[in-house]
């Protein structure tokens, strides 16, 4: 028997089914999400996509003072009142404890974001004079614009970017492993992807969260982790065939193997999620989302890695020997 | 044990070498924690230039870099990005409605003549003379007091405008800039010697920035602004405020955890990151990486996988003392096992990032270079550091106290049966 140094054996080929039936659960209601967005957004994108992908301009306010949502409607309507279209308002509040050394009294950031703003154009102004009018002393702290054809060129790049990340791990899992382990890797990435990608989108549907181009840079750094998460499971199942495939079954093989990494894989996610944990509740207010995108995808990465992959691979090898014999 | 003092050395003039660095060279922040503007402006063809070539955007880059030097901010960036694209960084803008209207104009300075057209309407044509026959301009005030624009005209100049003043006596004659008209005043007489006034009403700050678009050059087409992003000074200061405390405490977290988990082992990875971080830091200011906020949050990434190296080899190097072995023996074939995973782990992520640093935006472009030097950094540290300081530390002998790693007595020595070949036994230093 391989030692594993664990009481508590973990059984991923015995219970495939549970897992299997967890993943399902753990998906749908992310993919649901996606389905219903796709149908009822105007530009039937299954996440709610922000100014990087769709052009437009952000402009930044810190404010003295902290808002209400009846304060927000009342700016909401003066704003529309002044001409501009279809302002969409956000509030971020921020916590003034954690202001610590920094010298600004800003108590709150109101974000307004509207159409692409051009270089003769006097929105900006208007919307100057309307928060002056209506808040104290707002200072204007960011201006965030983007065309829109280069909200289309980098929503075309990005996809570009997540196909290309997933051919060269296919390629390189395909040269150091094999075909089978690169195809389940790549099956357990899209697993995590899809799972991050639905909670955004849930999210998107209820709190109103847009992605940025900070989000597929999330996305890319998940699948980043994620494959390394794997490999290293992959790399221990590979090292015990070469000893034991004459005495053990394959499935024997990988549950030794899961449980020999289940430490490794959950204390390094655990490190890894200390430090974002710490990014989230005390970093700058902007990353925030782009944060919790790499939180929810380390953690699933983590648990696809440990039971969604190994399973994979244990049942397509399953499938092998049941045609062969 | 000669060599491993001599890498210990080595690794404490890598740690001094880096201290120096950090304290000596600047850190370049990025626009998004000093305060500032990025902006990204494209080509426009227009009907005269239909496509546009390289030697345009290099005619484009020099007129715009001209132009953002005049504003008189240090440390300004005008680079071109893909086919079409200018990227301006200015830090620190006083008044960006100004800075923007000054990037776009084309500041084409024309002298046109009167034309009449098939229906008798008036027209203006060109002359040929244009704002690049000049010499400089300045601004001047005429006998009375009204603020103009003067300008000197080079020897081709001059010609041409002798030529045309020449050809005009008793009719008008337009300047227009940048497509406008600004003055059309009548020509009384011939005008030799290359000099010329505009007159139009101008304030001085008008007369200013119309002499400064003058000698800083016209564009050869238009240039639209099609990004922007600008951070003030102080949010731009609370994000650095903000990662920093942030950092530090992730950090200590990590270093936290790892003590109390992994014991004395766990103190060898607190002092590999610490190192890490060192060296990390060092070689962000000589490259130089410009740190932004994405490329913090790919610095604070990479410590975790740093710390993955080490959390690989710990739980390699326990699984080999459990089964019996001695802690020379451990510790090496601990390392050699799990480097395999390290290495083919982190190639998948320089691949990505490399994917990344490729195809992304300038911000994504930040994060992937941070966290592949990281990687490749850690790489480094888990080899080197954490190998010397264990082999150091615990030295040849059998494992005595068990606690140090954080096992119990009565997990070792188990027996080992593992069935390895001879290469791999003499490779692990396995004696039967």
């Amino acid at each position: 028997m391989i030692q594993t140094g664990r009481k508590h054996i973990l059984h991923i080929v015995k219970y495939r089914w549970i897992w299997m039936a967890l993943t399902v659960l753990l998906l749908t209601p992310g993919i649901i999400a996606m389905i219903y967005s796709s149908v009822t957004y105007a530009n039937h994108s299954p996440l709610k996509v922000g100014i990087d992908y769709t052009g437009g301009t952000i402009l930044q306010y810190g404010l003295t003072q902290k808002i209400s949502n009846e304060d927000l409607t009342a700016t909401r309507k003066s704003l529309d009142d002044a001409g501009i279209e279809n302002p969409y308002l956000q509030i971020l509040n921020v916590n003034t404890e954690q202001q610590g050394k920094t010298k600004s009294n800003i108590q709150s950031i109101i974000s307004i974001r509207t159409k692409f703003i051009q270089k003769n154009d006097d929105t900006a102004d208007k919307i100057t004079q309307v928060l002056t009018r209506e808040y104290e002393t707002p200072e204007l702290i960011s201006v965030n614009s983007v065309g829109p054809t280069l909200g289309k060129e980098l929503f075309k790049n990005s996809l570009i970017a997540v196909a290309l990340a997933f051919l060269g791990i296919i390629a390189y899992l395909s040269f150091r492993f094999k075909f089978d382990y690169a195809l389940a890797a790549i099956l357990g990435v899209m697993h995590d992807v899809i799972f991050v990608t639905g909670i955004f989108s849930i999210l998107g549907l209820v709190y109103n969260v847009q992605i940025d181009g900070l989000f597929i840079t999330a996305i890319l750094t998940v699948i980043g982790f994620s494959v390394h998460d794997t490999i290293v499971v992959f790399d221990r199942i590979r090292e015990n065939l070469r000893y034991y495939s004459k005495k053990m079954s394959f499935g024997e093989i990988v549950d030794a193997s899961v449980n020999q990494t289940l430490a490794r894989s959950i204390n390094t996610s655990l490190t890894t999620l200390i430090t974002l944990f710490a990014l989230y509740f005390w970093g700058g207010v902007t990353t925030k989302d782009f944060v919790l995108a790499m939180i929810l995808g380390i953690a699933i990465g983590t648990y696809s890695s440990i039971f969604f992959c190994s399973m994979l691979v244990d049942f397509w090898n399953d499938k092998k020997t049941a045609t062969v014999a | 044990m000669k060599n491993k003092i001599l890498m210990f050395w080595f690794i404490v003039i890598i740690v001094i070498t880096s201290c120096v660095i950090i304290l000596n060279k600047p850190t370049k922040l990025g626009l998004d924690l000093v305060g500032g503007s990025r902006l990204i402006l494209e080509a426009q063809p227009t009907e005269t230039v239909a496509k546009i070539t390289p030697e345009i955007m290099k005619t484009l880059l020099f007129a715009i870099e001209q132009r953002v030097n005049k504003m008189g901010v240090a440390e300004t960036v005008v680079q071109q990005v893909g086919e079409k694209r200018l990227l301006v960084e200015i830090p620190d803008v006083q008044d960006l409605k100004e800075a923007k209207a000054i990037l776009g104009e084309t500041a084409e300075l024309e002298f046109k003549k009167e034309s009449k057209n098939s229906e008798g309407a008036i027209d203006w044509v060109s002359t040929g003379l244009t704002g690049k026959d000049l010499n400089r301009a300045s601004v001047e005030t005429d006998s009375t007091g009204h603020w103009v624009v003067s300008l000197e005209f080079n020897n081709n100049g001059a010609n041409k405008f002798a030529e045309l003043t020449k050809e005009l006596v008793g009719k008008q004659m337009a300047i227009f800039f940048s497509g406008s008209e600004v003055s059309a005043p009548r020509v009384n007489e011939p005008i030799y010697g290359g000099k010329a006034q505009i007159s139009g009403d101008f304030s001085y700050e008008e007369a200013e920035r119309m002499v400064n678009l003058l000698n800083a050059g016209a564009l050869p087409v238009p240039a639209e602004i099609v990004e922007e992003n600008t951070v003030g000074a102080t949010l731009g200061a609370d994000s650095i405020e903000k990662s920093k405390k942030a950092g530090i405490i992730g950090l200590s977290a990590v270093m936290l955890f790892m003590l109390l988990f992994y014991r004395v082992p766990g103190i060898i990875a607190d002092i590999a990151l610490v190192i890490y971080s060192l060296i990390l830091f060092a070689l962000f200011k000589t490259i130089p990486v410009t740190l932004t906020l994405a490329g913090i949050a790919g610095f604070i990434l990479s410590v975790g996988m740093a710390v993955d190296a080490n959390i690989l080899i710990f739980e390699r190097t326990k699984e080999e003392l459990r089964d019996g072995r001695n802690l020379f023996t451990a510790i090496n074939s601990g390392f050699d096992r799990a480097f395999t995973s390290i290495f083919d782990s982190n190639m998948t992520t320089i691949i990505t990032c490399t994917i990344l640093y490729l195809l992304g935006t300038s911000i994504v472009k930040g994060f992937a270079l941070t966290l592949a030097i990281g990687v490749i950094v850690s790489m480094f540290t888990a080899i080197t550091v954490t190998k010397n300081f264990m082999h150091l530390i615990f030295g040849t002998g059998e494992l005595k106290h068990p606690a140090l790693f954080g096992l119990r007595k009565d997990e070792i020595g188990k027996g080992y049966e593992a069935v390895e070949t001879k290469r791999e036994k003499a490779r692990f230093g396995i004696l039967d």
